[in-house]
């Protein structure tokens, strides 16, 4: 087998696509690229691929990873060329490398996601006081209720998962800059960071306004 | 636009439905394109992209340089509620814009039920339901087309024009026209009046319609000579020839069916009485073996699909079908695509056809007796035997299916309960055959699924009344009671919505201030069970004083004028009779691609011929009847 690891942007329209639609959708691409995609043994035989940390529905994402297997080995720069050719709009491939058996899965080995966050003025009540993340970043427990996969909710602590929260010039509104923790271990959402962070300053605004964009995934190491 | 659009798009449920981006989707330059077309499906939108139709039109529009078709879908209730609070109006998916700033909307009407999604979508549009309020003020030209357009007058008060019949020609008619009026400087009445004059384009404006009492029409006729007396459906002479997608959008959300569709062939022979499909897209017309390998090839090298269907109305029909499955399991199963074949007669012919397209026994088989008696299949005309269900049942067993399922109509004419007891009966031999040939007795399953009795237009049955509510459910009732136990399912569905069906699908003019309260009220999506409120309809039905039973209910003469009789289908009304009559008296008329023509009288009318692959035809009658 020979594996890759595929970086990606997935903008508008294509930020719309859900998780399980994007993995059909590169599916139907690899095949359209007539690329040797390998495929699971089985009764339901699916591609070998798959997708590190996948993006809520909405969010945009600059540099998004997945992997892939082939049976035959594909020179990278023409996997980049044919995926390019056959992605619907708002999907596009920046970059492939090859990557040896040895190494492990992607979304074992991802360690923290970057992100930009913006809200319009009309969407904000009040101003976000610097001061205010500074002293949110000073707390050493930031308690939000999380819903688990069995639909029961808990308390978990994610201030050990924000690293990182900037403010950015914005000519409208507010820009923030973030870095959070991402992966099996400790994985902690934006909506969430930015809720539990304007909770904290005491301005109440609607998650649904906040427009979120991934800017880059990073492995540990 | 554009900031209001987004901040919806953050709130609803599946963006996606929303926002285009499908492969293949064709995005054209607005300002330099002469027409500019939308095409407005009134469910959502993974219902919508599993429809071909669609997928043919807008191959056929966007082929074309000087003309552009966009896509719009009925918004789900969680976008409606963001489009209404934002002012945000309906916009189409390829460039987002108003669907107002269109030359022509134009509806597909693919079952009653949708019709309130179509005044809920003009209204989102910013466009006045009715036409008549839309004399004043520019607005798109309203078309509709689709099997429902066979009946068009419930809609009438509210589109502009109907496309009966096939569209793939009749498209392209309306964009030179409307190219045409353009350059002509026409006003919208003159552009109605040169719409009259194409074939299979009826403008309801230009009728007079009136009623001797509350419930009899007097008279529908012409109220000006652009106008025929009777628009005749369009029929494309030529399918092999005829625009066919190949390169077909590709949904970004999963859709209903999720595959590419290879349309074998047009039309159905069989002339089951009840069916108005198989009178719409009479006569049959097969593509050539070589036309469809070609087509497959394509739409897989052109979409990335793994699956492929073969679809027409009845599959196994189509006399080149061994061929062409040996053929496509060659060459397509070897590159890890699938075939499926969606619709399949009841034989042991068929099921060997699915045993060589599906290697992996997965779903089950469904086979559509239709009714439990022979002697109601025999009303019905539907051709198939006890014998021809057990012998396909057999096979599929044999052949390592443990599950089949049995469509069944209950509310036929004639009916009786010895042909409920008969439902029963075959569903306990066909569960026993499969018992005793599966290899797993115990994992046999047998689901009776029955719909009821729709009466539609131009079909022989047109004049039936339909089951009333309460005798529907003791039907649904007497046949849960007996198809039951171990390795049997019953389903079945509430009546009420198809006595909604019944109303509009033999519904008058009458019916717009019905559909319009009910629709102010509240209703849309009522083809769906969380969406539709009967209770709703039967108050808007109160409130407007219209008596939905005379619709549904009623027995229609035969010498009575119908609301569909300026509609023609082809077929000859003398020969609906006929078939009527037969039926009634128990006897079976033979399919006409056997070669001998019981002269329906759709050939001569249409000036067309049932064209078989290999140039073959069958000879029709001249009417005979005249
Ligand atoms: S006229 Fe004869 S051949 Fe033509 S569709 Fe009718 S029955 Fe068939």
């Amino acid at each position: 087998m020979h594996r890759y690891m595929i970086r990606y942007s997935k903008k508008d329209p294509a930020r719309y696509t859900a998780h399980l639609d994007l993995i059909r959708e590169l599916e139907r691409s690899m095949r359209r690229a007539k690329l040797p995609v390998a495929f699971s043994e089985g009764f339901n035989p699916h591609p070998r691929m798959s997708i590190a940390a996948p993006l809520p529905v909405g969010t945009e994402g600059l540099a998004e990873l997945a992997e892939v297997e082939m049976t035959r080995e594909v020179e990278p720069v023409q996997m980049v060329e044919s995926l390019n050719a056959v992605l619907p709009p708002g999907l596009k491939v920046l970059e492939v490398a090859a990557i040896s058996s040895a190494t492990p899965a992607l979304m074992a080995a991802l360690e923290r996601a970057d992100y930009i966050v913006r809200l319009d003025g009309e969407d904000l009540p009040a101003p976000l006081p610097n001061a205010a993340i500074q002293e949110f970043m000073t707390r050493d427990c930031v308690e939000i209720r999380r819903r688990g996969k069995d639909g029961k909710e808990k308390i978990r602590d994610i201030r050990p998962g924000i690293v990182k929260v900037e403010v950015l010039p914005a000519e409208d509104g507010l820009c923030l800059r973030m870095e959070l923790k991402t992966g099996s271990v400790m994985n902690v959402r934006p909506a969430e960071a930015i809720t539990a962070l304007f909770e904290h300053a005491g301005i109440k605004v609607d998650p649904a306004d906040l427009q979120i964009t991934r800017t880059g995934l990073f492995l540990a190491g | 636009m554009d900031k209001r659009l987004e901040k919806a798009l953050r709130r609803v449920q599946k963006p996606g439905r929303y926002t285009g981006g499908e492969w293949n989707a064709v995005y054209k330059d607005w300002p330099n394109t002469g027409v500019k077309m939308v095409f407005a499906f009134p469910d959502v939108y993974e219902v919508g992209m599993s429809h071909l139709g669609l997928q043919i039109i807008y191959h056929a529009v966007n082929s074309r340089e000087d003309a552009l078709l966009e896509r719009v879908f009925a918004p789900w209730a969680d976008m409606e509620k963001q489009m209404r609070e934002t002012g945000l109006p309906l916009f189409s998916l390829e460039s987002r814009r108003p669907v107002r700033d269109f030359d022509i909307l134009g509806f597909t009407l693919q079952y009653e039920l949708s019709f309130t999604n179509i005044l809920n979508m003009l209204d989102l549009a910013g466009i006045p339901v009715r036409r008549d309020d839309r004399a004043t003020g520019v607005y798109p030209l309203v078309v509709a087309g689709g099997p429902c357009a066979f009946n068009p007058e419930p809609l009438a008060d509210f589109i502009d024009v109907f496309i009966i019949g096939e569209g793939e020609d009749a498209v392209n008619d309306l964009l030179d026209a409307c190219l045409e009026s353009q350059r002509g400087g026409e006003n919208r009445e003159q552009f109605l009046l040169r719409l009259a004059k194409i074939g299979g384009f009826y403008v309801p404006s230009l009728y007079r319609v009136e009623y001797n009492d509350r419930v009899n029409l007097e008279k529908v006729e012409p109220a000006v000579a652009e106008a025929p007396a009777v628009v005749n459906k369009r029929v494309v002479t030529n399918l092999g020839e005829a625009a066919f997608p190949t390169r077909p959008l590709v949904p970004v959300i999963e859709a209903v069916h999720n595959r590419a569709m290879l349309e074998v062939q047009r039309g159905c022979t069989r002339g089951c009485r009840f069916c108005q499909a198989g009178v719409i897209y009479r006569p049959v017309r097969e593509k050539e073996p070589q036309t469809l390998v070609r087509q497959a090839e394509e739409i897989i090298h052109n979409t990335g699909w793994n699956e492929i269907s073969l679809s027409s109305l009845s599959t196994s029909d189509y006399s080149r079908i061994k061929p062409l499955v040996s053929e496509l399991t060659g060459s397509q199963t070897a590159a890890g695509v699938n075939i499926s074949l969606p619709s399949l007669r009841v034989d042991a012919f068929s099921v060997d056809l699915a045993k060589e397209v599906q290697k992996v026994r997965r779903s089950s088989l469904t086979f559509a007796p239709e009714a439990g008696t022979q002697r109601l299949r025999d009303v019905i005309n539907k051709g198939v035997t006890e014998d021809n269900l057990l012998e396909a049942v057999s096979a599929a067993f044999a052949g390592g299916w443990q599950a089949v399922k049995l469509y069944f109509m209950i509310g036929l004419p004639t009916e009786t309960d010895a042909d409920l007891e008969g439902i029963a009966d075959l569903a306990r031999r066909v569960l026993e055959r499969g018992r005793r040939l599966s290899r797993s007795p115990g994992r046999i399953k047998v689901t009776v699924s029955v719909s009821s009795f729709v009466p539609k237009s131009h079909t022989p049955f047109q004049w039936e009344p339909q089951d009333n509510m309460d005798e529907l459910k003791r039907k649904q009732a007497f046949l849960k009671q007996r198809v039951r136990g171990r390795g049997l399912v019953f389903n079945y569905h509430d009546p009420e919505g198809s006595f909604l069906e019944a109303v509009f699908s033999r519904g008058d003019r009458r019916l717009a201030t019905v559909l319009e309260a009910a629709w102010r009220a509240g209703s849309r999506f009522d083809g769906w069970s969380e969406f539709f409120n009967f209770e709703r309809w039967m108050t808007a039905f109160e409130a407007t004083g219209i008596e939905p039973a005379g619709y549904a209910h009623r027995r229609f003469e035969y010498d009575e004028i119908l609301p569909w009789d300026h509609i023609g289908a082809g077929m000859n009304k003398k020969y609906l009779v006929r078939e009527h009559r037969r039926a009634l008296d128990g006897e079976i008329t033979p399919d006409c691609r056997a070669g001998k023509c019981p002269g329906c009288g759709l050939c001569p009318t249409l000036e067309i011929k049932p064209s078989l692959a290999g140039g073959e035809t069958v000879a029709p009658l001249h009417d005979s009847l005249q």
